[in-house]
């Protein structure tokens, strides 16, 4: 009945749902780490290489799960009978919000430690444990902006075109922002946008922990992107409640 | 205090009233019946009570309250309106995760066997067929032992088994504090197991009061014979009438019959329409 409570109810009935549906398991949880094997690995043999390279494919990994997380299961969910019943229940939306992010965050986590102790094992990569407590707070912290991005896409996009939208702006950022490649080998128009970019921004801040991007500048970047993308987020999120619910 | 009160609700969808001027109510202890052809407005004036949707006009009050406050919904209990489950989350689950949500919920094994999903409590809800899920979606209305249970069209796809079922656990509820409001095409049920019938056509409240009140006001009778075309059958209110009347106009006929009055017939009487 409390908040915490309820938030607990509904995030367990949302990971076991997942959990048992494999189609958004593997390529959320595992993709990261099979693209971290097939691009990164054979070029990560200097140990300052692969850990540059294993913080981006961090970034990589809970940007996957935040955008079809919230994306696309917001906008499969949001029309469906179920999420009707949810609303006769006395909780409030900000209770199935925080459940959502509840699931992102532990998916999103799951998938980037995959992703680091994959590195571990087959490259030169070395953290001490200074290094491995900043990963964790910058990986939280740099998800914030792509949950309340995959929330705007989850109330603008229909059904249909979620999918397809959140693969490109997935695939698109994550390569302009450098996170497939070092950002000065990146070609022409990419190399211009890229500082631009929130998923640029979010590898700059992961990369500071090796002395590699700056966080001064980073995080307040990724505060800016979070402002513009909540505001986007709350007008798709009223949209749909005036014309669902009105 | 109602426990809800709808007091002249209007809603409109772009050019359609679906409800022009609502007021009808529910208290402690009752079983109201909602009737009405489809496309009447009963789903709508169950959303607003359900504060699903906010009306364009008039008030919707539950427990005195807006139907949006959490501290009002936590007295009230519905039904999905369509059974979408999560295709892999299991009965058990789902009634547990409803059940959180009040402050005094009923047992959840104790309900879900009361709807006889017992036995299926921990299938998933994607192996369920339609009627066991109707079931489920009716469980977990009451898995909060709610003050107040709204059902829409609570019958629909049962099998006669759960019928009697979920009739039983209505009665068992009633009597004491709590109610419940139900919507159904069903005259029978309305019949059977309402304390107070609301008919709703075209967004107005038609009629409100009894069961057996409803069928004095508006009762007809229902004249039946076999004419030269085949079966005729009339619904009038004066049968004396209308026999003095079809015996001078000499028309052969057989087997006359003149059927006491139902809630059906008052129904056609009230709305113009059958169901």
């Amino acid at each position: 009945m409390t908040a915490p409570r309820l938030i607990l109810a509904h995030t367990r009935l949302m990971l076991l749902d997942l959990l048992r549906s494999p189609a958004y398991l593997i390529p959320t949880i595992f993709f990261p780490t099979m693209f971290f094997l097939i691009f990164a690995v054979p070029n990560a043999r200097q140990p300052a290489r692969a850990d540059f390279v294993t913080l981006s494919f961090v970034a990589f990994a809970i940007i996957g799960v935040t955008l079809f997380q919230f994306g696309v299961g917001i906008a499969a969910e949001r029309g469906r009978p179920w999420e009707r019943y949810l609303r006769t229940l006395p909780a409030g939306a900000a209770v199935r919000f925080a459940a959502r992010i509840a699931c992102a965050l532990a998916f999103g986590l799951c998938a980037a430690a995959l992703v680091a102790i994959t590195a571990r094992l087959t490259t030169p990569m070395d953290f001490g444990p200074a290094q491995w407590m900043r990963l964790g707070l910058y990986a939280v912290a740099g998800a914030i902006p792509f949950v309340l991005f995959g929330i705007a896409i989850g109330y603008w996009v229909s059904a249909r075109a979620a999918l397809p939208i959140a693969n490109i702006f997935y695939l698109l950022l994550s390569f302009a922002g450098g996170l497939w490649m070092p950002p000065r080998f990146l070609p022409g128009i990419a190399a211009t946008i890229s500082p631009y970019l929130p998923t640029r921004q979010f590898g700059e801040l992961l990369w500071s922990i090796v002395g590699a991007g700056d966080a001064t500048r980073a995080l307040p970047a990724l505060a800016v992107y979070s402002i513009v993308f909540a505001i986007l987020a709350a007008i798709g999120y009223r949209r749909d409640e005036r014309t669902r619910y009105a | 205090m109602s426990y809800l009160r709808l007091d002249g609700v209007a809603k409109r969808y772009g050019s359609v009233d679906a409800l022009r001027d609502a007021t009808f109510s529910i208290d402690a202890g009752e079983i109201v019946a909602v009737l009405g052809p489809n496309g009447a407005g009963k789903t709508t004036a169950l959303e607003i009570a359900l504060g699903l949707r906010a009306a364009d006009a008039g008030t919707a009050t539950l427990f005195g309250g807006s139907p949006k406050d959490l501290a009002m919904r936590r007295r009230l209990g519905a039904t999905p309106q369509q059974s979408g489950f999560p295709d892999a989350l299991r009965p058990r689950e789902i009634a547990q995760a409803v059940a959180a949500h009040y402050p005094h919920p009923a047992d959840v094994d104790e309900t879900l066997a009361a709807f006889g999903l017992d036995v299926l409590a921990h299938r998933r809800t994607g192996e369920l067929s339609g009627g066991e899920q109707r079931r489920l979606a009716l469980a977990l209305a009451f898995v909060g032992a709610p003050d107040l249970v709204v059902l829409d069209e609570p019958t629909t796809g049962l099998d006669v088994e759960s019928r009697r079922a979920l009739w039983d656990r209505i009665r068992a509820l009633s009597g004491g504090e709590r109610a419940v409001l139900f919507t159904t095409h069903y005259l029978e049920e309305a019949e059977a197991s309402a304390t107070r019938v609301v008919v709703i056509d075209g967004g107005e409240v038609r009629f409100d009061g009894t069961p057996a009140s409803l069928r004095e006001r508006f009762g007809v009778r229902r004249v039946s014979y076999t004419g030269p075309d085949g079966p005729v059958a009339v619904a009038t209110g004066d049968t004396d009438d209308y026999v003095r009347a079809l015996v001078r106009s000499g028309v052969a006929f057989s087997e006359l019959r003149i059927a006491t009055t139902s809630l059906e017939d008052a129904f056609v009487t009230l709305t113009g329409s059958p169901r």
